[in-house]
């Protein structure tokens, strides 16, 4: 630990730390471009040269590529130091078009920050500038290559981080160019982060393109809510339109970057349909009257049938303060403890998470650090795209990735990957009962640092406990083996945890009869449920039927009583991944119509109104405060969630936008048992996966996305699609539990054999990924619908 | 004029000398003695005493930096020679190979059994496809004589040769650039440390050196050390330099001539004087990127320490002369515009801060420069030098601080003239 | 397996060349070394390396087009746009220059009527200046498919020229 002089202040740090690094611990900021945290220094251009006094090497030297010395004398604000980074800039700025007053970077730019805090102010250069003919990138990026500074982030982030392939630097001397081959589409899923990376305004978001400069946007730290890591994001938005994503950093989690999902997917919130009233039917209310309609109704229900007949669902969108008001409610109105979820085998997997693997739990920073990590029935860049990434971290610091899955599963890095069924990996975690069991037992034995990472969705609660025992098996004194479940939603481990051992399915229970009225919070159990059309016609069944949304969803649209609420993003609230990170959001915005919408685009609006059109969705808690009869501040209403759920942390231990805290270990409690159903002769495993984009409902919302939605498709083997005659797009008839459905046929090498994989998603909605293992039937046989 | 002639004792005009020719003068004997009576280590001692240093430019002590090689550790290790030669005024490897290429293939086998690297690329320009193949038929050669391939002169050391082309770019000849070209990839220098001996091609430890260099280690074996130092005409340096001359000497052509010849001996002898019987103005010693000498320095000794002492360098001996109606101003404006136009573009001080110079200079070249000019000019000079990612910008410096070392009035008549004064 | 698929060189290179390349794919370790090699090749062939080339030389070597663009675009001597059957490498540098380069360059633009860049009507001459060429001895000096002509007065210009232009129709 050298303890080293810069600016005549002392700091102690660790071996290794670069003096870059060492100045920011002591809050001095040396100018810099091409270093950045996870890319690391590559000394390309020279904007943080300081003066070395004493050290081994003195003089004008980088900061970002020294490291520190016992007794370095370091200054950052000597002559020569300032002289020379004001020439840096002047280099820097020999070819920009000074086109500040058009860019979209304005104000929030790197170059216009260093430039100034550099002195370089009046451009003396006055020979030619070199300019570039641009590429068109797709649907999600602009690119404005005449402002380029060569700092060589973009493609540092997109290829050698995130493991894009289709990006990359050309040309040399003062002529390079960041782009593609050729102009078309970034296909990488983790494109918009060389929005982020870009430190002046050639990469920039091209669905916010001349919407809003950076000092009028509304930003607050969020949380991402479209998977189960729950990545830290900074949100923005702007005369009530939310305007774009951006990521913000939790080195615990994903680090420095996003996926395109949680980048562009967030235009569900200003989906032109999003029901902002309360109604009755074609009857519009106010809140306070609906949520006294609710209220007289609930009320008379149970005091006509018993407090069987009403049921409240909560869901893993909605926040932990909303499920846990919901049960207050419950508890209030006497009516049974509310369902968490619509979709009991995905909740049944989250408690497996929350309670049985709480003491194992690994975060993504640990994958990064990982020498083995295996993944077990889970598809990354599907079910958890910045796990993804992580990956490729792993690898390339010399780690291994296993994957065992019956998809054919793509991944930015190098690994092996084996096509099991879902039966087989069951089979695989029961040890020896499959040969490959031994293998993967020794690798893990003895790996340093082992991380096995289970797909609830594929594996269920069942899968899951058996993840748990082999985990306990590889571990040893001196390590343990960690586990990174990746579960159904943001929130799908606080509904676990808040929820009680004992379950049972929503949909055997409308079935039932004895359910006169259920309350959905933020959920809609004909999207979110398996087998949407049982639910229909169950739900036709009851006698009232009130939803509380923010979205769209089918469901909102056909209820009876209908309250809107607010998006994640206009509300506070909190969400737990899934490993256990109790994480905060605030709102970034108010809930209401974009003045885009309301004032064709101009602004002030025309017509003056004492609130703003659209502005009454409120967060549920709220909503469900009102019911109650309460009305604390959110502070109170943590407190005391905190003392009913003991597990929880402190909230004041928190910042919103991630955190580096877990929730505590839980006791042990009785295990779930599950059976295996037989798989009936001549049928297929049916393998329900998330498509990439779309397969979330706020995805799926978000008109932004679209590009990048899938055609439906069913896979098979080739060998399977063989035996039953059927060849690569082909119609064929795919027979489920939940009804028959016709699909295109695709041949894929890597879809395990005995296997039938079709894709969740905006095209394929009907079959829902989780659930109890199933089986089906795949013949020739199209239908023309 | 005769001085030994070592690595040019093959040279005839027009004429390329193969196995049988190279043989008749002694060639192979040294690698027959180096393999059969010497181990590895002796040889790498005895490069270190002969006082040998690099030829490709910086004249880093060969022995020096085979003494960092870890020639005994196991695994792939690879030597490369650096053909790349893309210096302006520079020639001497080209000529070399394409006189004798069979002195740098047993420099190879020589050098590698030295350092144990059982693999050897010769990394050429593109520009030098004719000694390209002439080296990739000496290969053959020497493959088929038993002197490359499996256990040779059953010494149990294997070795394979390869020829690599380039597709021009001068960048091409810095060391760590030169590597990442030769793996396919795109050739800008990587950063240092890790130095190529722990970490160079595919990552496996690799030793740089230049066709001379090599071709000079055969001589040092069988003449030896002692022999090779007292070569040179200065104390403390050592060996033969292939001359290349150029620009307005009445002869341009390459001599090898010792180490330590004064810079009069080059142009009033070897050079025959300026052409049309003009008076010798400045010269670039070693290659465009060496600080201009004067006719002040006509006595100085041609040697890296005492080149060093009049703020030059040596570098690769290739000397181009100006005559007294060259302007300088509009010579290193030429030389800039080399080294901005072969600039990587990885670093700013080197792709934009050439870009700036060379603005600078145009504009006083063209007559419209200014005092604040000229100041500019000093401050590009003060703050890219020393400061860029490699050598390349470095290199690009040396003829600007030629030039205001030497030349600034001509800079100020320039600029008070408005126009150039060696133009009408 | 995709990979073994024949792959198509849609005349680039001929058979001989594919088969080499391929096979040496398949041999080294660092397929990836070859990278110019092959885009020289096809330059042999084609004068030129077009977008299909990148990628022809991308599926040889198992990389993406991106990665070989980024290496072709970085050397002066693989052209990614047309050229003449003869490129005429001017060389500009300092022995050259100091030897009546420039005029040599001016002869040659006014002899074939086209700029530095340019690529004459009958599709024969491309003029193109050039660091130096390594024949600093021979300055100045020009330099056509890697074949040096130095040094070279103006006489010689209109001379070489003509020899080409009969070399073309022969
Ligand atoms: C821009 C640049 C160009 C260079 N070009 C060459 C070259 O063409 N040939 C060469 O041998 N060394 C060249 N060098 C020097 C090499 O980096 C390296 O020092 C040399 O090959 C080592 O060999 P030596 O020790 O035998 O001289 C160049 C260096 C720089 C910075
Ligand atoms: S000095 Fe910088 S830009 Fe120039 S060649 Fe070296 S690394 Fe490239
Ligand atoms: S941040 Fe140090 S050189 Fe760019």
């Amino acid at each position: 630990m050298p303890t080293l002089t810069i600016d005549n202040q002392q700091v102690t740090v660790e071996d290794g730390t670069t003096v870059l690094e060492a100045a920011e611990q002591l809050g001095i900021v040396i100018p810099h471009f091409c270093y950045h945290k996870a890319l690391g220094a590559v000394g390309a251009c020279r904007m943080c040269a300081v003066t070395v006094h004493e050290g081994t090497f003195k003089g004008l030297k980088m900061s970002c590529l020294i490291k520190v010395e016992e007794g370095m004398v370091v200054t950052t604000d000597d002559a020569k130091s300032v002289v020379f980074r004001e020439r840096v800039s002047e280099w820097l700025m020999l070819n920009h078009p000074h086109d500040c007053p058009v860019c979209d970077e304005g104000g929030e730019c790197q170059l216009q920050e260093m430039t100034i805090a550099s002195g370089h102010g009046v451009r003396r250069y006055e020979g030619q500038k070199r300019t570039y003919n641009n590429q068109q990138l797709g649907p999600f990026i602009a690119q404005e290559m005449n402002r380029c500074i060569q700092c060589y982030r973009c493609v540092r982030t997109y290829k050698d981080y995130c493991g894009g392939k289709d990006f990359g630097v050309m040309g040399s001397r003062n002529r390079v160019f960041f782009g593609r081959f050729k102009d078309g589409p970034l296909e990488s899923d983790f494109s918009g982060n060389i929005v982020d990376a870009c430190p002046t305004g050639v990469f920039t978001d091209k669905t916010f393109r001349f919407k809003s400069r950076f000092w009028d946007l509304q930003e607050a730290p969020s949380i991402c809510p479209h998977c189960s890591l729950g990545c830290s994001t900074v949100p923005a938005g702007r005369y009530g339109e939310l305007q774009r994503v951006r990521s913000s950093v939790n080195e615990k989690v994903n680090g420095f970057f996003i996926c395109d999902r949680g980048r562009f997917g967030s235009s569900y919130a200003n989906h032109p349909e999003r029901p902002r009233q309360a109604s009755r039917g074609q009857w519009k209310l106010t809140r306070d009257e609906a949520l006294v309609q609710l209220d007289s109704k609930v009320r008379e229900l149970i005091r006509q049938h018993g407090p069987e007949a009403v049921l409240l669902l909560g869901s893993n969108r909605a926040s932990l303060e909303t499920n846990w008001m919901l049960q207050r409610w419950a508890e209030k109105i006497g009516c049974r403890a509310p369902l968490l979820s619509a979709h009991l085998p995905r909740h049944l997997a989250a408690q497996v998470a929350a309670f049985d693997l709480a003491d194992r739990l690994a975060s993504l920073e640990k994958i990064r650090q990982s020498d083995l990590v295996v993944l077990l029935g889970v598809d990354p860049l599907a079910e958890a795209p910045m796990l993804a990434v992580a990956l490729r971290q792993a690898v390339k610091k010399g780690g291994q990735v296993l994957a065992y899955d019956p998809r054919s599963i793509e991944l930015p890095c190098v690994f092996e990957q084996q096509s099991m069924s879902p039966l087989q990996l069951l089979e695989l975690l029961d040890q020896d009962k499959s040969p490959e069991s031994g293998r993967l037992l020794d690798l893990l034995k003895k790996a340093e640092s082992p991380v096995l990472v289970p797909g609830g969705d594929l594996l269920g609660a069942g899968g899951l406990l058996r993840v748990q025992k082999l985990a306990v098996v590889a571990s040893n004194q001196t390590r343990s083996c960690l586990v990174h479940p990746v579960l159904a939603g943001p929130n799908s481990f606080g509904c676990g945890l808040l929820s009680l051992p004992e379950q049972d399915d929503l949909l055997t229970q409308l079935e039932s009869g004895r359910i006169k009225m259920l309350v959905c919070v933020e959920t809609d159990p004909l999207l979110e449920a398996p087998n949407g059309e049982r639910f229909a016609k169950a739900l036709s069944r009851l006698e009232e039927l009130a939803v509380l949304d923010y979205l769209p969803t089918l469901i909102s649209a056909h209820t009876k009583l209908f309250i809107p609420t607010s998006a994640p993003v206009e509300a506070a609230g909190t969400f737990v991944n899934n490993e256990g990170r109790q994480q905060l959001f605030v709102p970034v915005m108010e809930p209401r119509l974009p003045i885009a919408v309301t004032g064709s685009g101009s602004h002030p609006p025309r017509e003056f109104l004492p609130e703003a059109p659209g502005s009454d969705p409120r967060p549920a808690w709220q909503l469900l405060q009102q019911l109650l009869g309460e009305e604390v501040e959110l502070a109170q209403l943590r407190e005391r969630m905190k003392t009913a759920v003991p597990r929880l942390i402190d909230f004041d231990k928190l910042q919103p936008g991630g955190v580096f805290c877990r929730v505590s270990d839980a006791d042990e409690r009785s295990c779930y048992a599950d059976e295996i159903s037989a798989q009936p002769a001549g049928s297929l495993q049916l393998v329900v996966s998330p498509a990439r984009y779309g397969s979330d409902l706020l995805s799926r919302f978000s008109e932004k996305l679209k590009p990048r939605f899938t055609d439906a498709c069913l896979q098979l083997h080739p060998q399977d699609a063989a035996e039953r005659g059927l060849d690569d797009g082909m119609k064929v008839a795919l027979k489920t539990d939940c009804g028959e459905y016709y699909l295109t046929l695709r041949c894929v090498e890597g879809v395990a054999t005995g296997c039938a994989v079709v894709e969740n998603g905006p095209a394929f909605p009907q079959l829902v990924p989780g659930g109890k293992l199933g089986f089906c039937q795949v013949a020739a046989g199209g239908r023309h619908d | 004029m005769s001085t030994l002639q070592l690595l040019f004792k093959n040279r005839r005009a027009g004429e390329t000398v193969f196995m049988t020719g190279y043989k008749a003068t002694g060639g192979y004997q040294a690698l027959e003695k180096a393999l059969t009576k010497m181990s590895p280590e002796e040889i790498r001692t005895l490069v270190k005493e002969s006082g040998l240093r690099g030829r490709g430019g910086a004249g880093f002590p060969t022995g020096v930096k085979w003494g960092f090689f870890p020639a005994d550790a196991p695994g792939p290790k690879y030597l490369v020679c650096n053909c790349d030669e893309m210096e302006p005024g520079t020639y001497k490897d080209g000529e070399l190979l394409a006189a004798d290429p069979h002195q740098l293939v047993e420099g190879m086998i020589l050098s590698a059994f030295a350092l144990q690297t059982g693999v050897g690329y010769i990394f050429i320009r593109y520009a030098y496809e004719q000694q390209a193949g002439y080296l990739r038929k000496a290969i053959e050669e020497a493959k088929t004589a038993g002197y490359i391939g499996k256990n040779i002169f059953g010494s149990g050391f294997d070795f394979e040769l390869y020829v690599h082309g380039s597709a021009g770019r001068y960048i091409l000849g810095e060391e760590t650039a030169l590597l990442n070209g030769l793996e396919g990839k795109r050739p800008n220098p990587r950063m240092k440390p890790p130095f190529p001996a722990t970490r160079g091609l595919f990552g496996r430890p690799t030793t740089v050196n230049n066709v001379e260099t090599i071709a000079n280690i055969p001589h040092i074996v069988s003449g030896g050390a002692l022999w090779f130092r007292d070569l040179a005409l200065t104390p403390g340096s050592s060996g033969t330099k292939l001359y290349g001359l150029s620009g307005h000497f009445n002869v341009n052509e390459c001599f090898e001539l010792p180490v330590g010849i004064p810079l009069r001996e080059i142009v009033e002898n070897y050079g025959g004087g300026i052409r049309g019987g003009r008076k010798f103005k400045a010269c670039l010693p070693g290659g465009a990127s060496t600080p201009y000498l004067t006719a002040a320095h006509m006595d100085v000794a041609l040697d890296f320490d005492s080149l060093q002492k009049v703020d030059s360098r040596y570098g690769t001996a290739g000397v181009t002369a100006f005559d007294d109606r060259t302007c300088m101003v509009a010579a290193t404006l030429n030389l800039i515009q080399f080294f901005a136009r072969e600039s990587c573009g990885w670093c700013s001080p080197c792709r934009d801060g050439l870009t700036m110079m060379r603005w600078l200079l145009e504009t006083i070249d063209n007559g419209q420069g200014t005092v604040e000019h000229l100041a500019m000019l000093k401050d590009q000079l003060e703050n890219i030098s020393g400061n860029s990612f490699c050598a390349l910008a470095e290199g690009a410096m040396g003829p600007v601080a030629g030039l205001l070392n030497h030349f600034e009035q001509e800079i100020v008549d320039h600029i008070e003239k408005g126009h150039c004064p060696f133009r009408k | 397996m995709a990979q073994e698929e024949k792959i198509d060189s849609i005349g680039l290179l001929d058979e001989n060349e594919l088969a080499y390349f391929v096979a040496h794919a398949n041999e080294l370790e660092h397929p990836r070394e070859m990278v110019i090699d092959v885009l020289r090749a096809i330059q042999k062939n084609h004068g030129w390396v077009p977008d299909e080339g990148v990628e022809l030389t991308a599926t040889i070597l198992r990389l993406e087009p991106i990665e070989v663009e980024e290496v072709a675009t970085f050397y002066d001597k693989i052209f990614r746009r047309p050229v003449g059957r003869y490129p005429i490498h001017v060389c500009d540098s300092i022995c050259c220059w100091s030897n009546g380069g420039q005029e040599l360059a001016e002869q040659f633009k006014q002899q074939l009527g086209i700029e530095f860049g340019q690529t004459t009507e009958d599709g024969l001459f491309t003029l193109l200046p050039s660091c130096c060429l390594g024949v600093c001895g021979c300055a100045p000096a020009v330099m056509i498919h890697q074949q040096h002509y130095g040094p070279l007065s103006r006489e010689d210009v209109g001379e070489l020229i003509n020899r080409l232009r009969r070399e073309a129709s022969a």
